[in-house]
């Protein structure tokens, strides 16, 4: 602001430029920067001085409005006319716009990161028996933070309140922003980039189960600790290629529960292929490679047979994934009209021991799994969608479980879900007997998700 | 304990081979190809702008269609793809773009354009922004925390958006800055005849209008400024002149997006099919309106392609209101080729609607 120490020297001349700036006679006005040419002073004179008087005329502005924003009772933003109002019909002149105020809520926490909280309330009940498990839940609280933390880097951090539990970070990582050749380097603890469902928080998911596939496989979901670097991938159609290869630590109890001095190593390259305006398909395939340790039946048999023997672990378990999105959302209406095709396949090769008594035995095992996914979003606010399953598990590829879901989602606007989902599961033999011998399951599904805080940036 | 785990290690050197490899393939693509700046524009009106005032010296890349909710664009990763080489990108800023822009710059991997670089050009810079809000609330709805962003629709904020983008221009092209200079001044004069006309324009400067309208003193200049007997006023037209017809006219809109073209040319917006920003209307606010419309507050309902259509049919069966669905962008509707087309088609549209409705009402 050099102005200001010109203000005193100048306050005179701008008095004069004020006048010369009040209306010219008729005829004048088109000529006015001529005339002003020919008068005391000089062209560039009246600019300057136009050009400060307009800038001591914004400052005004600016510190008007600092003001009103002060005063409790000014609202800048006038309601619509209530009913029964007549049309208010602005005067004669259109009304001046309020001037550029920087921006509101000026504080120190402006540099703070931007925060938004979320939590589900989830119901669960079978509909044949009783289950240990039905019942309401808090299921998941989340505290969401991002911010830039130089201009190098970015910061997401998402603390999770799981019920009854202590806090803890569920992701927290750095991303680089200006890495060359389009790598990015994320550090930190995040979700494994293993298809399109894994990454996703409960919040964000389609349904409110997680796919039978990713249950049996993975536990809740598979993440870690340590690297992951992204590349785009050039290619000649200019198509978005991406691929990811990611080092971590995890602390996943089924696939990968060996040491956590055991790291596991991904690789995923995925394409988004844009079909036309309205419609894209996404295809990609993620190898992952680690160890694991004990299952969880061995576990069982050993406590209930062979109390001397120790399982070993680091051995090796990999599992290998196939997803592919077609998504049709009509440009113009994307808000209101949509469809959502999503299948993911996973394959699990695990390296484990059985107790064969009196020993354990080493063996492989594969199995496979899928789902599938469909929705229509009907309305603006309603989406209808449904899923199958099929999962092997994981250490018994002869153990299956199959299911079929309804779900209904009402978005009552951005920041608020409710679904409901019915779910009907069926298992073969081997598999009921995994899960206290039941053989079927009719289970209902209520979720209540409200989010607040910063607006979160949309998914695709 | 040692054969399962002994591939394991073999595949990250491949992987981190691989990653360079493609790394450095990518390096030759980083010069515009015949040093012509590359520049991504968020919005339609942004491209058009950004178009006359860079003409052949920019190659242009326009993200959103103009049927598009603005709010709402898709972030899909081959808009990333787009980004990626970008020497500038424009964005409407005021937080419009928020849920698409910020994924879609980070995934784009290019520190020229992230928000807060020198390529980040916000457009908004320097316009009086109005409905800043008071009291930042979702219990207001969606609401536009740094107040209305749709200020485009004002015609004469082209003006400083197109001297925002001729500046960024300059500094990314500083060898073709006279270029972009003549090319501002020639959008800004035609523009101006766009708006006042060009007799007015000839006779007072567009200059002179624009700083006027902008102070909101344009009617007292007009009417107080006689020439040859007849005041100033007679002989404005261009868009300005047409809408005379419907001065002081109320409309509703669905959103609350028409404000700065309602204070420019003078219209009343008196009610929004949405209660609040981004909230469907329920059926009591529906019923609320349809009272408004059958008391006579207003017979013009603007709707735009994107939204929800079924509430302003409802309302122009039930109390015959004239419902048009005009576009805020270029392109959005087939006859809105340029920022020009655009507002061209939108007063026509609204004299013609008020015009009709004025003769059913006489019915
Ligand atoms: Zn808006």
């Amino acid at each position: 602001m050099m102005m200001r120490s010109r203000h005193a020297r100048t306050g005179a001349a701008v008095l004069a430029a004020l006048a010369l700036l009040q209306e010219a006679p008729a005829g004048m006005v088109a000529a006015e920067e001529e005339i002003a040419g020919e008068n005391i002073v000089s062209k560039e004179e009246v600019a300057a001085l136009r050009r400060e008087i307009r800038a001591l005329r914004d400052q005004i502005r600016a510190l008007q409005a600092r003001v009103e924003a002060l005063a409790p009772a000014a609202a800048p933003q006038a309601p619509p006319a209530a009913p029964g109002a007549a049309p208010e019909v602005p005067g004669a002149s259109p009304t001046a716009p309020t001037p550029a105020v920087p921006r509101p809520a000026q504080s120190p926490n402006l540099l703070n990161p931007a925060i938004s909280g979320v939590f589900q309330l989830v119901g669960n009940s079978s509909l044949r028996s009783r289950r240990e498990s039905d019942g309401f839940s808090l299921s998941e609280g989340e505290i969401v933070l991002e911010a830039a933390a130089d201009p190098y880097a970015k910061v997401n951090i998402v603390v999770t309140i799981p019920a009854g539990e202590s806090p803890d970070f569920e992701e927290a990582y750095v991303t680089t922003l200006s890495l060359p050749h389009s790598l990015q380097l994320k550090g930190g603890r995040f979700r494994s980039a293993l298809g399109r469902w894994n990454p996703l928080h409960e919040h964000a998911f389609f349904t409110v189960d997680l796919p039978n596939v990713l249950r049996n496989f993975l536990g809740e979901n598979l993440r870690g600790d340590g690297f992951s670097l992204s590349a785009l991938v050039p290619n000649p159609a200019d198509l978005f290629i991406e691929s990811v290869t990611e080092v971590a630590s995890t602390g996943n109890e089924v696939a990968f529960n060996s040491r956590r001095s055991d790291p596991l190593f991904l690789e995923r390259l995925r394409v988004f292929i844009p079909a036309s305006p309205d419609a894209s398909l996404e295809a990609g395939i993620t190898g992952i490679y680690g160890n694991g340790g004990a299952t969880e039946k061995l576990l069982q048999d050993i406590e209930q047979f062979g109390p001397i023997l120790e399982p070993r672990r680091g051995l090796a378990s990999s599992l290998q994934g196939i997803d592919l999105t077609y998504k049709w959302k009509p440009l113009t209406v994307n808000t209101l009209r949509s469809f959502t095709w999503q299948t993911e396949f996973l394959r699990s090769r695990r390296r484990l021991e059985v107790l064969r008594l009196p020993a354990l035995e080493l063996a492989t095992a594969r199995a496979w799994g899928a789902y599938t996914y469909a929705e229509y979003q009907f309305r603006k606010r309603w989406r209808i969608g449904t899923r199958l399953d099929y999962s092997e598990l994981p250490d018994d590829p002869d153990a299956i479980e199959r299911a079929g879901s309804v779900v209904l989602r009402f978005q009552p606007s951005e920041f608020q879900e409710i679904r409901f989902q019915y779910k009907r599961t069926g298992r073969n033999d081997p598999a009921a007997a995994r899960f206290d011998g039941r053989a079927s399951d009719d289970e209902i599904f209520i979720q209540w998700i409200p989010t607040i805080g910063v607006h979160a940036a949309h998914k695709f | 304990m040692t054969t399962p785990r002994s591939r394991m290690p073999v595949i990250l050197p491949r992987l981190i081979a691989l990653i360079v490899a493609l790394g450095g393939l990518q390096q030759g693509t980083i010069l515009a190809r015949e040093g012509r700046v590359r520049v991504v524009a968020s919005l339609p009106n942004l491209g058009a702008i950004a178009s006359a005032v860079g003409g052949d010296r920019i190659e242009l890349t326009t993200i959103a269609v103009g049927t598009q909710d603005a709010h709402f664009v898709d972030p899909k990763p081959s808009y990333m793809v787009r980004l990626r080489n970008a020497d500038l990108l424009l964005v409407n800023g005021l937080d419009l773009e928020i849920g698409w822009i910020p994924p879609i710059t980070q995934g784009a991997r290019n520190a020229r354009i992230l928000q807060g670089a020198q390529g980040y050009i916000d457009c908004s810079a320097g316009i009086p922004v109005v409905e800043i809000p008071a009291v930042l609330s979702r219990a207001e709805g969606d609401v536009h925390p740094y107040g209305n962003p749709h200020y485009l629709t004002d015609p004469l904020n082209a003006e400083t958006v197109a001297g925002t983008i001729a500046e960024a221009l300059k500094r990314a092209d500083p060898a073709s800055a006279p270029l972009y200079e003549d090319a501002r001044r020639a959008f800004v004069r035609r523009l101006h005849e766009a708006v006042f006309g060009k007799d007015l324009v000839d006779l007072a400067g567009g200059a002179k209008l624009a700083r006027e309208a902008a102070a909101g003193t344009l009617d007292a200049f007009l009417d107080g400024t006689a020439i040859g007997g007849a005041p100033l006023r007679a002989r404005l037209g261009g868009w300005m002149g047409r809408m005379q017809a419907v001065r002081g006219k109320p409309i509703i809109t669905y959103h609350r997006d028409y404000s700065y073209f309602a204070a420019r040319f003078g219209i009343a917006v008196v009610d929004y099919v949405e209660p609040k920003p981004g909230i469907q209307p329920s059926a009591k606010h529906l019923e609320e309106i349809v009272a408004r419309l059958k008391r006579g507050d207003a017979r013009v309902i603007v709707t735009r392609p994107f939204v929800e259509h079924r509430s302003t049919d409802l309302l122009a069966v039930r109390t015959g209101a004239e419902v048009l669905t005009l576009p805020l962008e270029v392109a959005g509707a087939p006859e809105a080729t340029d920022y020009f087309r655009l507002f061209d088609y939108v007063t026509d549209r609204l004299v013609e609607a008020f015009s009709e409705s004025a003769r059913a009402g006489a019915r």
